[in-house]
């Protein structure tokens, strides 16, 4: 197999404001590095060229015949995803579906983690600095990358061995195939965990990741995105609600059963599974799912999950508003002694109480909708959240849980019954902005049918 | 815990192997160079385009949507969302998209079973909370909310709950006092009792007073005797009676010493807890029936039943316990109109229910409409889209624009309800007969038209319109005969002109105002701009409303000049009298589009509305004789209007799928043909389907 670097692999397509970038995310890396070591900005200024270098090996590919394995290679930072690396990935994944040498676009992480999500300290420094167009220019190309990716014309797997977070999902879950090992950790902890990166001194134990992984993203301020709305809400029953409210996270047997992942492979086999994935010569799915399932197997989902409690699940959260959610839940609590669901409760309490409101409108609006109204909606959520002119309990969350740690954002509103219908009506609005205006999706023509059903 | 985690697991190798199936078999054809021999290659014949990747939007769908659904858009969603979650729900993957009704291949029985199910499980979820506790018009929305959403999965869950609620309990809400809402309100919204409404008999439908079942009172043990003297006396069409209630409302004549005090209503328990039927009460089933079927309609037979003193719902009358007949109200006419309140609060569901169905069938019809083709115009040319052509358009475009205005009137009528006083129940009987007729025969037309529109696809059950003629044929006689109702609103009418002309009072409600002024004049000249002009519509609807009414009040005049009785004289009058009732309901429906219009303050959404009304007047005009008849129109008038007609169908092609969008029923409640029904029909669908794909979640 030869590596190469991707920066000349193709002309840049519909992600052409990527390029005008460069400069914005090689400052990116300048920030996150500096906040690592510790020191003046300045000094960093040194690194200016290895850093400008190591930009561009965020993102490797292994080329194979008629196969493209796209390798995010930012460990140091568990893969989270760069500036650079959103718009290398629509370039990319655009290029290998118009190469007509290109049948199988294979998607793996770089060391114990598949992708650590968006990269949240880019868009807390920049709005802090800039305003919301920054953070506004990250999601209109991370949103884009996943309209792609969901309606890739190409058989695509993404192998999830090791942590798979918020935007790690949007990269992935999207996509045909999706192979969960016993490695695999997926968290809804949407952005949380790149600023855990920054601030958090290295090196970390399993146990520092525990800690980091018990935050669900409504803890910072957050709400599901990269599409978070449509495939959450179309998982058995209301198990999306559950996942998008109290950020439980999932091992990689419940990623299967809940079906965010479709296969299961031990980890001992994926080297195997990967080297017969590349003498694919078609792109029949067909033929990709035999070689997949041939390494497959059927794994043991635990005691604890909450899977098990699905019916409980179900009960609880479909009904029509958090409260009651709440409500049901302390009723359950009452008759069972099962920690899961007092556990869920005090997620819960501690969740911002306005992006709860916020996730569960998204999810149920999510459902009734396609996976691009998803994108647009989610789009003008991301917007008003980095806007601040309607909330501040995004940047609230930051500081309480990763830059002060005090540990005790203020919510505002503080109480769920604080919340005015209108302030979240808001959310779902455009923005009223002159130089702002709604996400645009690439135009996709002749998809098959299994993407033009998510339309 | 063992034995759940243990079938959790078995759930879990389930769905692996269900997804196995899936991705094995969902056809990548076009992109397929393999030997594969499951994946058909069929991009060298016809491929499917989705219209939202041709079609541009050029207003915002979903503040169209909140115009048309008007209030409580979340909790519809919620209920959309609740219902397509669940297996009870039917859920079945087609062309990659989950779908969700009613398996109408069920026997009836098990139709009837799933009924019950599906309302246990939104019991559990608090979809009915309020439903009759809560008070005040915000909660009466909600629940009229729901109960949309409810009749756009299946009409028989719909008619079904609106007997237990709308129907037996508001009975119990609107005839009974205190000691009755306590005892039956929070039961009722709570299932520990199922009540159904028995008031027509075999002999006797729309004449409620001519029932023939008999009541009498036993002071020596406080009781009532309902019986059913003869068969004719038997309840007949009691939804809910042949399986499932346990309470009824009875009506019945009243006999207190010999008098007949008239028509009463009582509760009466039919079944004990365990679904047994009570002593002195017999039931029969009244079969299968050509829809409805998740409905148990029965029949009652009392024989001497005795129920408690209490029982009697004495809001308007009551019976001491030694026997002495009370009443506030004394005119006999007067107590049985207080009587019929709740109807009205059934004609409003089933109006909006109308035009719910009309949008799900429009919005199948032009959606398929705009992605299958046929014919080309010269050889070797791509086939035409259905929808461009000119025929096409005209059968479908003008049914919805209908289906636009009598949307609005639908609105007005539903807020008019839930804000109502006792001053406007006069109003709200007319305006609910008109409505309700109207958008009941609108929606079976529609039905039909969008049934051939789809042609062989139309005849699918899974593709719902050709089933919902059957389901929702019955909503033209229940709830009032639509003729019958035509009759009354043509009578109220009557009755407002000789109020107005003997007390030389001037025209005030029911939209009759106009009468006061003088009458409107058309031009002799119709141009396109004056034929969209919204004053010229409804000066032309005016001219004929105030016309015929002048026509009527003569002609029963004449009838009784000539010695015939009131009564008669109105029935010899039909044929004014049904084309007075049109007229009206035309004329309050376009007052009811052109008020919605009115306030929006310009956009693309008012402009929009604006083509769609000149669409809903100009066709009308177009299509019913009276205005050619009595000569309100000119031949030349006419063949103007038909002109104006055709332009109108090429302008509103092109908003026709934003149209359609904006009615916000989500995909899932709509059907295959709707969308990529090449996928939906191909083989490897087949294969699915064979292997029991009914896991409806799959991303």
């Amino acid at each position: 197999m030869s590596s190469q670097n991707p920066i000349n692999g193709s002309e840049d397509q519909g992600f052409n404001r990527c390029s005008s970038d460069h400069y914005s995310a090689k400052w990116d890396i300048v920030f996150v590095c500096s906040a690592l070591e510790k020191k003046p900005l300045l000094s960093c200024f040194s690194f200016e060229t290895s850093f400008f270098l190591s930009l561009f090996l965020q993102i490797l590919v292994e080329q194979e015949s008629y196969v493209r394995t796209i390798i995010l290679n930012r460990p140091q930072q568990l893969n989270a995803l760069s500036f650079y690396m959103v718009c290398k990935l629509g370039e990319l994944f655009t290029a290998y579906e118009e190469d007509y040498n290109v049948k199988l676009v294979i998607l793996k992480g770089k060391g114990r983690s598949f992708c650590a999500g968006g990269d949240v300290a880019y868009i807390v420094r920049d709005t802090i600095a800039g305003g919301w167009k920054s953070g506004a220019k990250y999601f209109w190309n991370e949103y884009r990358m996943n309209y792609l990716l969901a309606t890739y014309k190409k058989p695509q797997v993404s192998i999830l061995n090791g942590f798979v977070m918020g935007g790690g999902a949007g990269v992935s879950v999207h996509g045909q195939f999706r192979v969960a090992t016993e490695n695999s950790i997926m968290d809804m902890a949407y952005f949380v965990f790149v600023l855990l990166i920054v601030f958090v001194e290295q090196p970390r134990t399993n146990s520092s990741f525990n800690e980091v992984f018990a935050m669900p993203e409504t803890a910072i301020g957050l709400y599901p995105d990269v599409g978070g709305s449509y495939f959450l809400s179309r998982l058995p029953g209301f198990f999306g609600e559950y996942l998008g409210l109290t950020g439980e996270r999932l091992d990689g047997a419940e990623m299967l059963a809940c079906g965010l992942a479709t296969h299961f492979v031990p980890a001992k086999n994926l080297l195997a599974m990967e080297e017969a994935l590349c003498k694919v010569t078609t792109s029949d799915p067909a033929v990709v799912s035999t070689i997949l399932d041939k390494f497959s197997v059927q794994p043991h989902l635990k005691e604890k999950s909450a899977y098990h409690r699905i019916e409980v699940v179900d009960r609880c959260f479909s009904r029509r508003t958090i409260e009651e959610i709440l409500a049901a839940l302390e009723i359950e609590a009452l008759n069972s002694s099962d920690d899961w669901i007092i556990a869920a409760i005090q997620s819960i309490k501690k969740a911002s109480p306005l992006s709860l409101k916020l996730s569960l409108k998204q999810i149920r609006k999510g459902r009734l909708q396609g996976i691009g109204q998803c994108l647009i909606m989610e789009y003008r959520l991301g917007c008003h959240a980095v806007e601040r002119k309607l909330s501040n309990d995004f940047f609230e969350g930051c500081r309480a849980k990763l830059i002060d740690k005090d540990g005790s954002p203020k919510w505002q509103p503080s109480r769920l019954e604080l919340i005015q219908d209108e302030i979240v009506d808001q959310f779902f609005a455009k923005m009223d902005d002159q130089e702002w205006e709604d996400l645009k999706l690439p135009r996709r023509d002749n998809l098959p049918a299994l993407a033009m059903a998510k339309l | 815990m063992a034995s759940s985690s243990s079938s959790s697991v078995d759930q879990v190798s389930r769905r692996t192997q269900i997804l196995t199936n899936h991705l094995n078999q969902s056809g990548f054809a076009p992109y397929s160079s393999s030997s594969s021999s499951t994946s058909l290659e069929f991009s060298a014949c016809i491929n499917f385009s989705p219209p939202e990747l041709s079609e541009r939007i050029e207003f915002d769908t979903k503040e169209m949507r909140k115009l048309l659904d008007a209030h409580n858009l979340e909790d519809r969603d919620w209920l959309y969302g609740l219902m397509r979650q669940s297996n009870l729900f039917n859920p079945r993957k087609l062309g990659g998209r989950v779908f969700v009704w009613p398996d109408y291949n069920q026997s009836m029985e098990q139709q009837r079973e799933m009924t019950m199910k599906r309302i246990g499980y939104m019991i559990d979820r608090g979809v009915f909370e309020g439903w009759l506790t809560a008070q005040g018009p915000e909660a009466k929305l909600r629940k009229l909310a729901l109960m949309e959403v409810i009749g756009i999965f299946d009409h028989s869950l719909s008619v079904k709950l609106g007997v237990h609620f709308m129907l037996w309990g508001g009975a119990i809400q609107f005839f009974g006092t205190k000691r009755h809402h306590d005892k039956w309100l929070r039961a009722t919204e709570n299932y520990a009792v199922k009540g159904c409404f028995a008031m027509s008999e075999l002999g006797h439908g729309s004449n409620v007073r001519g029932i023939e079942t008999v009541t009498t009172y036993d002071s020596k043990t406080e009781e009532f005797v309902i019986n059913t003297p003869c068969e004719s006396a038997q309840k007949y069409w009691i939804g809910g009676a042949a399986n499932h209630a346990t309470h009824t409302v009875v009506f019945s004549q009243l006999n207190i010493n010999g008098k007949n005090q008239g028509v009463h209503a009582f509760i009466a328990q039919i079944r004990d807890l365990d679904g047994n039927i009570c002593p002195n009460i017999r039931i029969a089933d009244c079969g299968h029936k050509i829809g409805l079927n998740g409905v148990d309609n029965g029949r009652i037979w009392f024989d001497n039943a005795r129920i408690p003193r209490e029982n009697l719902l004495n809001s308007v009358a009551d019976v001491s316990p030694d026997g002495q007949y009370l009443s506030s109200i004394k005119d006999p006419d007067q107590r049985f109109a207080a009587f019929l309140a709740p109807l009205t609060s059934g004609r409003v569901n089933i109006t909006v229910n109308a035009v719910y169905s009309a949008k799900i069938s429009l919005a199948i019809a032009i959606r398929y409409a705009l992605t299958r083709r046929a014919f080309s115009v010269a050889p070797n040319e791509p086939e035409m889209l259905l929808l461009d052509y000119p025929s096409h358009q005209r059968r479908l475009l003008p049914l919805l624009a209908k289906t636009y205005a009598m949307s609005f009137a639908a609105n007005y009528l539903k807020f008019l309800y839930v804000n109502r006083t006792p001053e406007l129940n006069k109003a709200i009987h007319v305006v609910s007969s008109a409505f309700k007729a109207a958008t009941t025969w609108h929606n079976m037309k529609t039905l039909q038209e969008c049934r051939e529109a789809c042609g062989g696809q139309g005849l699918k059950t899974e593709n719902r319109i050709g089933h919902m003629k059957a389901e929702y044929d019955v909503q033209s006689t229940f709830e009032g005969d639509n003729n019958v109702l035509m009759q009354q609103i043509s009578k109220a009418l009557f009755g407002e002109y000789i109020a107005a002309k003997k007390g030389n009072k001037l025209f005030k409600g029911l939209g009759l105002e106009h009468l006061n002024k003088s009458c409107p004049v058309t031009a002799s000249q119709l141009t396109s701009s004056t034929l969209r002009c919204s004053q010229f519509q409804t000066d032309v609807f005016c001219l004929r409303e105030r016309d015929l009414l002048n026509r009527f009040v003569a002609e029963v005049s004449e009838h009784q000049a000539q010695g015939k009785n009131k009564e008669y004289a109105f029935i010899l009058s039909y044929q004014i009298a049904q084309d007075l009732g049109r007229a009206f309901s035309d004329r309050a429906i376009l007052q009811t589009f052109t008020e919605a219009e009115r306030a929006l303050t310009g956009g693309p959404l008012k402009e929009i509305l604006g083509h769609v009304r000149s669409m809903y007047a100009l066709i009308t005009l177009e299509e019913d004789s009276s205005f050619l008849r009595y000569g309100y129109l000119s031949t030349d008038h006419v063949a103007a209007v038909r002109k104006e007609v055709t332009k109108l169908c090429s302008e509103l092609r092109s908003h026709a799928l934003a149209l359609v969008d904006s009615f916000g029923i989500p995909d899932a409640f709509l059907s295959p043909i709707a969308f990529n029904w090449l996928e939906s029909n191909s083989w490897s669908s087949v294969q699915q389907q064979l292997g029991g794909t009914t896991f409806a979640s799959a991303i």
